[in-house]
């Protein structure tokens, strides 16, 4: 019996258990955790965890029983420390050696820190385990006055959670507009409106410098602007986890690098989850993508690559986030160079896509109107130039376009 | 107890666009596919969203917030990031009239 070694319990080792085992009922699977908990999805942590709305079933998308129905030996708080390649085994921090047949590293990512003074107080934190969630929101229930520190999708979703609850919020932004990594520009000016409309201090173009503990709070220190805080949260992305793919000699390059099956530079190893660096026939190079998608998707090419079927991954990237009363889906790539085609719909609601000088659309989004993010997802993985002209009548529907 | 309450007149659906509508605290969606007219909990059962304003297609509806699916049919979930099933309702015509039998 073949057996499996996954090492990483979360989402995407998860995934990556579960679609073996629906493709080899035979199969010897065996998914390590380094954390104390079964696996667990991330969204929640910065919104339902922090709010305390949270039922419990949103975070643990299996129940425990789950593993043992599906032959899934689940080892949580079990830290891997290196690879043995040559003897096909790992090794753990307790000397343990486990031997593979296939082994897939699903070694995520982690919080990146920020490298300026201060960032080690312990009132600085960031946000990446369901500890830190829970650490954060029991300092949020006091109402201290915070500072984020980043603009992105995870600082945007905290600050709007503090102000939820109740919390004075400033937004540190070192880039001139937000979620500049994910959005084109008219979203970003409508993002800051809404934050600004809620009542979150807001400041562009504003690198932190420095942060200084004092008795009451801390200082920051942001371009020509000193803040006061209490606390500070540092959300500007994650660092792929290949510390242990890098020492055994695997191919990286800002993650483990593999093809659209997840295979790794080294025979029988496989890299799942955001940790992969992989080509997307969608981009056109190598990507590496934070998100819950690619968590919940990729790992099923790679238990299908284990099973000898290579089949690449490649969806249309997707990915959301929710602030205050906006559900935001971001399709394929909304570059900032392309034309945004703008079609507002009734209550607010907003569906945008970005056209490339063929008239083709390569991205879109949708606020608050998740109904057309299937069309538009078939829109563009069609890929035809499209009538500009028509497009912008948003009274024109976009089944019309398909 | 059981009770037929009136939601819609016949001529409110057309095929696969999903009506939400309220029965005392219970939020549903009804929906006409071409084999009939279908009622379902409107609530996902993943994050607070209502699937009447999501996409509906081949007998699925899809949350609008993050994609999860549902068949219409049987309320059963389809895909994550649900996991949990939605309850169904039975649904009657008469008289160009739609009814829900909700609990």
């Amino acid at each position: 019996m073949a057996r499996t070694l996954i090492v990483g319990a979360g989402q995407a080792g998860r995934r990556c258990a579960e679609a073996l085992r629906d493709l080899d009922p035979e199969a010897e699977i065996l998914l390590l955790g380094e954390e104390a908990h079964p696996p667990y999805d991330r969204p929640p942590l910065s919104k339902a965890v922090l709010l305390g709305t949270d039922p419990g079933n949103g975070l643990f998308v299996r129940s425990p029983q789950f593993y043992a129905e599906k032959r899934i030996t689940l080892r949580t708080g079990t830290c891997v420390e290196a690879l043995d390649l040559a003897a096909k085994q790992v090794v753990t921090t307790v000397g343990e050696r486990i031997g593979y047949d296939s082994l897939v590293l699903a070694t995520g990512a982690r919080a990146r820190p920020l490298p300026v003074p201060g960032a080690d107080d312990p009132r600085v934190h960031l946000l990446r385990t369901l500890e830190d969630a829970q650490a954060l929101r029991a300092a949020l229930v006091a109402k201290p006055r915070l500072a984020v520190i980043g603009g992105g999708l995870i600082g945007l979703e905290v600050a709007a959670s503090a102000r939820q609850l109740g919390c004075a919020v400033v937004v540190l932004e070192a880039a001139d507009r937000l979620m500049a990594r994910c959005v084109p520009p008219a979203i970003s000016e409508m993002s800051a409106a809404l934050h600004r409309g809620h009542g979150v201090e807001l400041h562009l173009g504003c690198a932190l410098r420095r942060i200084t503990p004092r008795a009451e709070g801390l200082l920051l220190e942001a371009g020509d602007l000193e803040v006061e805080a209490d606390l500070a949260v540092i959300g500007i992305g994650g660092i792929a986890n290949i510390a242990l793919a890098e020492a055994a000699g695997l191919a990286v390059q800002d993650g483990i690098l593999t093809d659209g099956c997840g295979r790794t530079s080294q025979p029988d190893v496989y890299a799942a989850g955001e940790v992969a660096r992989f080509p997307h026939p969608f981009f056109g190079r190598t990507v590496r993508l934070e998100a819950w998608q690619v968590a919940q998707n990729q790992p099923a090419a790679v238990a299908r690559a284990i099973c000898g079927e290579a089949r690449p991954y490649d969806e249309i990237p997707w990915h959301w986030t929710d602030q205050f009363d906006w559900n935001l889906q971001v399709f394929g790539t909304p570059e900032p160079e392309m034309e945004l085609v703008q079609r507002p719909a009734e209550g607010g609601r907003l569906t945008a896509l970005s056209v490339d000088a063929a008239g083709r659309a390569r991205g879109a989004l949708v606020l608050n109107n998740g109904r057309e993010a299937t069309p538009l997802r078939r829109l563009i993985a069609a890929g035809k130039a499209l009538d500009l002209a028509l497009l912008r009548d948003p009274t024109v529907p976009l089944r019309q376009f398909l | 107890m059981s009770e037929w309450h009136r939601v819609a007149s016949e001529a409110d659906l057309s095929l696969e666009a999903p009506l939400g509508v309220r029965v005392g605290d219970v939020q549903i969606a009804v929906v006409k596919l071409e084999d009939g007219i279908y009622a379902i909990n409107d609530v996902c059962t993943h994050e607070f969203a209502l699937l009447s304003e999501g996409f509906c297609e081949e007998g699925k509806l899809e949350c609008p917030l993050h994609q999860a699916c549902f068949d219409v049919r049987t309320g059963k979930v389809l895909n994550e990031p649900a996991e949990v099933d939605v309850a169904t309702y039975p649904v009657k015509v008469e008289n160009g009239a739609v009814f829900v039998q909700v609990p």
